[in-house]
């Protein structure tokens, strides 16, 4: 439909996203950046600090764009990240 | 060729067509004139010539007077050529014996005010036709058997109601439509006007019947991509893009809640969201949901996402689904695309797209329905609480030369009023300002819906703003327009603003009418093939209009036409047959030298070269009538009946047989240019009478021969006027028509010659004006032209036009 | 008066309107909401209904005071639903009444505007135009400045006198609107002006040929007869805190500062020699620091008044060839239409749909500019199409001189932040006061529209004043 839909739906803050908790195990990334190649909406990027392992291990940009797909944890080969959903204590 | 052996016997007819023809044209002078033409045995003139008196008149006088060929000079062919040769045929009297000079839609409308010349004019087209009639031969019509199946392309209200009633009546039908679910805009709006029944109340049964209906196959986010064939015989190409979700859904929508994807939800005007997985809404047929993917996480065939797979308890999404092109075949086509809403962000001193209040007439829809995302509270959406004054803004982007649209809407006078009473149904205490131009409340039951709202105090002032200016602390709007019946300036201050924006053709409007072969008035919808007799055919047989996508209209309108459109495919259908016109080539083999030029134009591939037989071989049921093989054969051994090289030769000699150094000679193609020509006609609008059109199916029939001859016999200038490139009603065929010009320029540029007399126009059936101004400059064009330039064009073409 | 011969329907309307222009009006209105002279005249001019009297009583029409009183500031065209060209239209119409003797209502109409405002004669040189009617501009300016004289003195026998100091910042047409109608209450009023000397833009950029300064200088010295207390070279937030003023016991202030900030372009090369910002090249022109143009070629990049203003001067400064360069097409062309053709017949050469990427130079000066051609894509949110460029399409122009005049805004930097600005950063006030968000202080003109026109900041300073009248009022 060729209508312009500029507004900010009406319903958009009622809408729940899931709420992402990311764990990178740092030290066991062996800094083939698969998890950030796939991330399908980039949450991931690759940090300037150096690992146990002698490579660069990714960092979070944005936590609060993870939709908990996992596929970060599925294509890693070697287990380093993982993601849970925060379990809201005070109603976040 | 043996009629030619007998004796021609021409009987002549000139139309008063009451004033409409004798006002401007001195008929009893032409008759007298046509009597005097060589095998006329006799003309008559006559009030009515299309009155049963008339045909009885015609009739009597091809028995008595032993008649063999009949001309009728008066309106144009287009409209009552089948009349006549019907009367030809009771009378016995093969119908392609028939000849009719448009003396009304050509001569006397548009020379009004220039009695003596519309009457020389006259006598003019009359000659041409009893010159043309003299060479007619009988011809027989093929039969050709029509499929008795439909296709529906749009399932708004209007494609809803053709589907069932040709379903109802027996036949297949086949019904696409390109979003996910059919119900098209009525299914978006809250009440209807007049009645305010509740709007998917009453479509949604209908809606589910098509779903259900054993006669009709329903193809959802589906798009025609391709149609071949001609009346009764469509070949159709529907590509049907994946939903991702098979038919085994429930549609319980546990999917949609696990989905991590939001985005706007069209359906709703972007004012709620839906989900990358998701039903546009709850009543939607089919109801089977459908994953976008475009927003989807799943791309490329990388699984990234299986979140609605687990969720899914019926298994019913499968990821791997691949687009599918359907083949169909069917006899009629009915296209039912509907409308879109006109973008009121480009009018910025109304700040839509700025300013949060203000809202379009789709958009409030969407809030007052209790289905809707603010669960049927009108709210203003920059805090959510309800307004207290109200302010509707009439015509924006209609009724405006600016914008394009010049037309009125129909529907958004009516729209407000129903919006204005629907807010004083829940909010009595709302104020309500209406900002008109006119209210056209012109409807059955229209008239009282608006003494309502004005009863229950919905105020009308009739001035439109000039500006809007929202106040930044409150998001009040500020209205700055004039009363015009007042003759006072106002300024006044509204809580909420709703633009009642007009209804405008579809933005792919085009596709559709280029795959059709369908013309579109100026407005861009797309024409009927009469205003008033036939307002539901399109031009093209076989195809037929239902609802906005003709014109914008209301629902009672839509399904109005809609079993209008329905009956006459119905017609057809059940006839199971038609007559396909007896234009096609006829192969002389003796000239035939193999050269295989015609089989590289003809655009249906209906000639093709058999290389054994060192000729080539018609497909006649495959050839579309455009006559272009017959215009490019160099050795003259292609015929197109009823449209011969003789008989168009014969027409233009009868043109420039005097004064020919003041004419000019103009081709027409029967589906744009000469209706164009009938437009500025029935429109009035005047041009120098000097021209003389002569009508061709297409303008690729046009030979460079015509227009050398038109020359050799001292022509001031020659028009070849066809529909615009890519909208050919014969495909391509006007492509031809280009490239020959072009070389009939250089050849004059090659010779010394102005290629200025030798004009080439590209005209819709719609752009009357158009015509008409072509024809003021070549007048103008006409008058500068020398005796020697005339009589250099004379020795040059000489040869080749053989005059 | 000499006696006419009754004028004929067809023949007048043959004349005052060419069916070019012969759009439909449906009467919506628009034009008269959107007209500086119906709100300074409220009783007295309506557009609409001017022009629907030039259809059904046309002798009336050419006879009346109201012809004569559009002052061609384009709104109504802008914004009318049919694109009318009205000010065309009445001018088509004025030919003819001229032709036809009927000269005493224009006289009728001058008495009218100056009862109703101030700088008669600057509006009668900018923007009434008398001469492209075929009236002698010089009789005309004279017998203004008469009936400016009588007005005032009769005006000042029966002044009233109201209480309150007002400031007004911003000597334009705005202000000095603002500061006479006070005047004329009896208020006292200081006009703050930060260049030398009083007028803004009219002193500033307006090319003289089209104001002569004598004729500015005469109005403003009338204003001063009032009482009106002029003080030049003083710039409020440079000189002296905006707030302050009102420690100072001013009640009320208004803003007309203008629009005098030149937008800029990002691409490379902007600041090579030899390229100036229009604002900062007219001004040079005008205050006699005469940039050197003779002989050379000149490429103004922009489409709007100050654009042909810049081309027109630097042709009259001697230049060789003087191009506009506009990146939209002629229909969405921001100025006065007339100007632009008449810049034309000057010799100006203007170029639609081209973008400039780049100027490159040689030992520092400009040497050319490299453009692009411009498709126009669909309607934006400023209701025109959306430019965008044809990729392949670059060609260069040699150039010695390129002016930007790509738009103006305000500088509105001093001002406190309780006065709120719009999206476009110009002032926010409410349309039926002119108050800005901050109490007691109003605001109008360049600087609350944008880039605009003399008569529409006459009008803003008109509606402002009486709102400030009122508010001095309440206080007591
Ligand atoms: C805000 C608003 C309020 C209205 N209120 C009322 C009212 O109260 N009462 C009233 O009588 N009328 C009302 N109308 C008018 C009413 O909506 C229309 O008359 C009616 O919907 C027209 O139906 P239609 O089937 O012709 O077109 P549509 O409803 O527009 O349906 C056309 C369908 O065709 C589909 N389509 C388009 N192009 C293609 C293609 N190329 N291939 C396949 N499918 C395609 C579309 O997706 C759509 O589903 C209103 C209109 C608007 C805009
Ligand atoms: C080249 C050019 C040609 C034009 N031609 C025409 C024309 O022919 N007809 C027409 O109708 N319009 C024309 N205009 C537009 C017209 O000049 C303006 O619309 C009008 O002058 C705006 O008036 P204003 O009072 O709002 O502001 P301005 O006239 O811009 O006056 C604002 C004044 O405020 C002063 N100021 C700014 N900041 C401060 C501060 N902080 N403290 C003190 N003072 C300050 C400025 O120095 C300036 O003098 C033209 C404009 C230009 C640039
Ligand atoms: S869970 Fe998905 S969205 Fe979140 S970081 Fe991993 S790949 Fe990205
Ligand atoms: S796809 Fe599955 S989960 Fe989704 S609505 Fe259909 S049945 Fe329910
Ligand atoms: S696979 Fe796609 S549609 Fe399904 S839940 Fe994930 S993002 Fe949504
Ligand atoms: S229906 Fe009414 S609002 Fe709509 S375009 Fe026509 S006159 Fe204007
Ligand atoms: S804005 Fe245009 S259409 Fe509207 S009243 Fe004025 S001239 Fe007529
Ligand atoms: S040009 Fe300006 S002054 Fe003249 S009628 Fe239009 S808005 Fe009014």
């Amino acid at each position: 439909m060729p209508e312009r839909h500029w507004r900010t739906p009406l319903d958009a803050e009622k809408a729940v996203r899931p709420k992402a908790e990311i764990h990178i195990i740092k030290d066991q990334c062996k800094g083939c950046g698969f998890c950030i190649q796939y991330c399908p909406k980039k949450v991931l990027e690759e940090s300037d600090e150096i690992n146990a392992r002698g490579v660069h291990p990714p960092r979070v940009v944005d936590e609060k764009e993870c939709i908990i797909c996992s596929f970060c944890t599925a294509v890693c080969p070697d287990f380093a990240i993982f993601v849970k959903e925060k379990q809201c204590k005070d109603g976040c | 060729m043996e009629m030619a052996k007998q004796e021609i016997r021409i009987g002549v007819y000139v139309c008063h067509c009451g004033l409409n023809i004798a006002g401007s044209v001195d008929c009893e002078e032409v008759a007298k004139f046509a009597a005097s033409l060589p095998n006329v045995v006799l003309a008559k003139d006559y009030r009515y010539t299309c009155s049963d008196q008339g045909q009885e008149l015609i009739k009597k006088d091809i028995r008595e007077n032993r008649l063999n060929r009949v001309v009728v000079a008066s309106c144009t062919p287009r409209l009552h050529e089948p009349t006549f040769r019907k009367v030809c045929e009771e009378a016995g009297l093969n119908k392609y014996l028939f000849e009719m000079a448009n003396i009304r839609e050509q001569c006397s409308w548009v020379h009004l005010h220039d009695r003596e010349a519309a009457t020389e004019k006259a006598k003019d087209l009359v000659k041409m036709a009893v010159a043309k009639a003299a060479l007619l031969a009988p011809a027989e019509e093929i039969e050709v058997p029509i499929i008795r199946k439909a296709l529906v392309i749009g399932g708004g209200v209007a494609g809803i109601q053709v589907a069932l009633d040709l379903a109802d009546t027996g036949y297949k039908v086949y019904l696409v439509e390109k979003q996910p679910s059919i119900g098209g805009m009525m299914a978006r709006i809250d009440k209807t006007f007049p009645t305010m029944d509740c709007s998917i109340c009453i479509l949604a049964p209908k809606m589910s019947d098509v779903g259900h209906h054993p006669n009709i196959e329903l193809l959802a986010n589906s798009e025609v991509i391709d149609v071949k064939g001609y009346i009764g015989n469509f070949h159709v190409k529907v590509l049907k893009k994946p939903r991702y979700v098979k038919e085994d859904c429930t549609a319980c929508g546990d999917c949609s809640k696990v989905c991590p994807i939001t985005a706007p939800n069209e359906f709703d005007a972007g004012l709620a969201l839906r989900h990358a997985i998701y039903t546009p809404f709850a009543q939607a047929v089919p109801s089977t949901y459908i994953i976008d993917m475009n927003l989807c996480l799943n791309k490329d065939e990388i699984m990234v996402c299986d979140k609605c797979i687990k969720a899914c308890e019926r298994q019913a999404i499968d990821f791997t689904m691949k687009p599918e092109t359907v083949e169909l075949e069917v006899g009629t086509i009915i296209v039912a695309t509907g409308t879109d809403v006109f973008d009121p962000s480009t009018l910025p001193n109304y700040g839509y797209g700025k300013y949060l209040n203000v809202i379009t007439s789709l958009e409030f829809e969407r809030l007052i329905n209790a289905g809707g995302p603010s669960g049927g509270r009108l709210i203003r959406p920059s805090d959510m609480k309800i307004p207290k004054r109200v302010a509707f803004i009439q015509c924006v982007g209609s009724r405006s030369n600016k914008s394009g649209r010049t037309y009125c809407s129909n529907v958004c006078c009516m729209n407000t009023i129903k919006d204005s009473l629907l807010i004083k149904e829940h909010w009595p205490e709302t104020e309500i300002y209406v900002f008109y131009v006119d209210i056209r409340a012109y409807g059955k039951g229209f008239e009282d819906l608006y003494k309502r709202a004005k009863n229950e105090r919905a105020i009308f002032i009739r001035g439109l703003p000039a500006e809007i200016i929202e106040d930044p602390k409150t998001r009040n709007l500020w209205l700055i327009g004039e009363n015009t019946l007042l003759k006072e300036p106002y300024k006044l201050n509204f809580d909420l603003v709703i633009l009642s924006v007009g209804l405008e053709p579809r933005k792919d409007s085009e596709i559709i009418q280029r795959l059709l072969t369908l013309s579109r008035t100026q407005d861009g919808f797309f024409m009927e093939a009469h205003p008033k007799l036939r307002p539901v055919d399109a031009a093209t047989g076989g195809i037929f209009f239902a609802g906005c996508a003709e014109a914008p209209k209301d629902i009672k309108d839509s399904v109005t036409q809609a079993s209008a459109a329905a009956a006459r495919a119905g017609i057809l259908m059940a006839k199971g047959k038609v007559t396909v016109e007896a234009i096609t080539p006829v192969l002389d083999v003796e000239k035939c030298k193999a050269c295989g030029l015609c089989t590289k134009v003809c655009p249906y591939n209906a000639i093709t070269l058999n290389k054994e037989l060192k000729r080539v071989e018609i497909v006649e049921a495959a050839c579309g009538g455009c006559g272009t093989c017959a215009a490019e054969c160099p050795s003259d051994a292609l015929t197109q009946s009823h449209f011969t090289d003789e008989q168009i030769m014969a027409q233009i000699d009868a043109v420039t047989e005097h004064d020919a150094e003041k004419k000019i000679v103009a081709f027409c193609c029967n589906w744009c240019a000469y209706a164009g020509a009938d437009f500025a006609g029935v429109s009035r609008m005047q041009y120098p009478p000097n021209v003389r059109i002569i009508r061709t199916m297409c303008s690729g029939r046009v030979a460079p021969k015509f227009v050398e001859r038109a020359f050799a016999r001292g022509a001031a200038a020659v028009l070849v006027a066809g529909c615009h490139p890519g909208d050919c009603h014969y495909i391509n065929a006007n492509y031809q028509t280009q490239k020959r010009v072009e070389r009939l320029w250089r050849k004059m540029e090659q010779n010394g010659l102005d290629k200025e007399r030798l004009q080439l126009l590209w005209v819709t059936a719609a752009e009357g004006e158009r015509f008409a101004s072509k024809i003021r400059e070549m007048q103008k064009l006409i008058e500068k032209v020398t005796m020697e330039e005339i009589e250099l064009a004379k020795r040059v073409f000489a040869k080749a036009g053989g005059a | 008066m000499n006696t006419v011969k009754a004028i004929t329907y067809k023949e007048a309307l043959a004349e005052c309107v060419d069916a070019e222009k012969l759009k439909f009006c449906f009467e919506c209105g628009i034009c008269t909401a959107s007209c500086p002279m119906a709100e300074l005249l409220e009783r007295e001019y309506n557009p609409r209904n001017l022009l629907e009297k030039l259809f059904i009583d046309t002798e009336r029409a050419l006879t009346s005071d109201e012809l004569w009183l559009c002052a061609w500031c384009y709104r109504c065209y802008r914004r009318c639903p049919q694109a009318l060209k009205l000010p065309e239209i009445f001018l088509h119409a004025r030919r003819f009444a001229v032709k036809h003797g009927y000269t005493q209502p224009f006289k009728n109409a001058v008495k009218k505007f100056v009862k109703a405002s101030p700088l008669p004669l600057v509006a009668i040189l900018t923007c009434f135009h008398p001469e492209r009617a075929g009236l002698d501009l010089n009789t005309v300016l004279n017998e203004t400045e008469q009936l400016r004289m009588e007005f005032l003195s009769e005006k000042k026998e029966k002044m009233e006198f109201i209480k309150g100091k007002v400031a007004v910042i911003g000597s334009g047409p705005a202000g000095l609107t603002v500061a006479h109608e006070l005047a004329l209450k009896g208020c006292e009023v200081t006009v703050f002006e930060a260049l030398p000397e009083p007028g803004g833009m009219l002193r500033k950029c307006l090319p003289s040929y089209r104001l002569p300064r004598e004729f500015l200088d005469k109005d403003i010295k009338a204003l001063e007869t009032l009482g009106v207390k002029i003080k030049t070279g003083i710039a409020v937030g440079r000189d002296f805190d905006f707030n302050s003023l009102w420690d100072e016991g001013y009640k009320a202030i208004f803003i007309g500062v203008g629009a005098h900030k030149g937008r800029e372009l990002k691409i490379q090369g902007t600041k090579l020699d030899g390229v100036f910002h229009a604002l900062d090249f007219l001004r040079m022109v005008n205050s006699g620091e005469k940039p050197n143009v003779e002989g050379k070629k000149v490429v103004v990049i922009g489409g709007g008044n100050v654009a042909v203003d810049s081309a027109r001067i630097a042709l009259r400064l001697g230049a060789n060839e003087v191009s506009i360069l506009y990146r939209r097409s002629i229909d969405e062309m921001p100025a006065n239409p007339w100007e632009v053709k008449e810049a034309e017949d000057e010799g100006v050469k203007v170029e639609f749909l081209v973008s400039p990427k780049r100027i490159s130079g040689k030992d520092g000066k400009v040497a050319a500019v490299e453009f692009v051609r411009i498709q126009l894509g669909e309607f934006d949110a400023t209701g025109r199409r959306k430019p965008i460029p044809i990729e392949g399409s670059e060609f260069v122009k040699e150039a010695d001189m390129v002016i930007f005049a790509i738009g103006e805004a305000p500088d509105l930097q001093f001002l406190p932040k309780e006065i709120e600005l719009t999206e476009d950063g110009t002032i926010w006030v409410n349309p039926l006061t002119m108050e800005t968000t901050l109490k007691g202080v109003f605001a109008g003109g360049d600087a609350v529209t944008g880039p605009a026109t003399i008569i529409e900041a006459i009008r803003a300073g008109k509606i402002a004043a009486a709102s400030i009248e009122y508010y001095l009022r309440l206080l007591g």
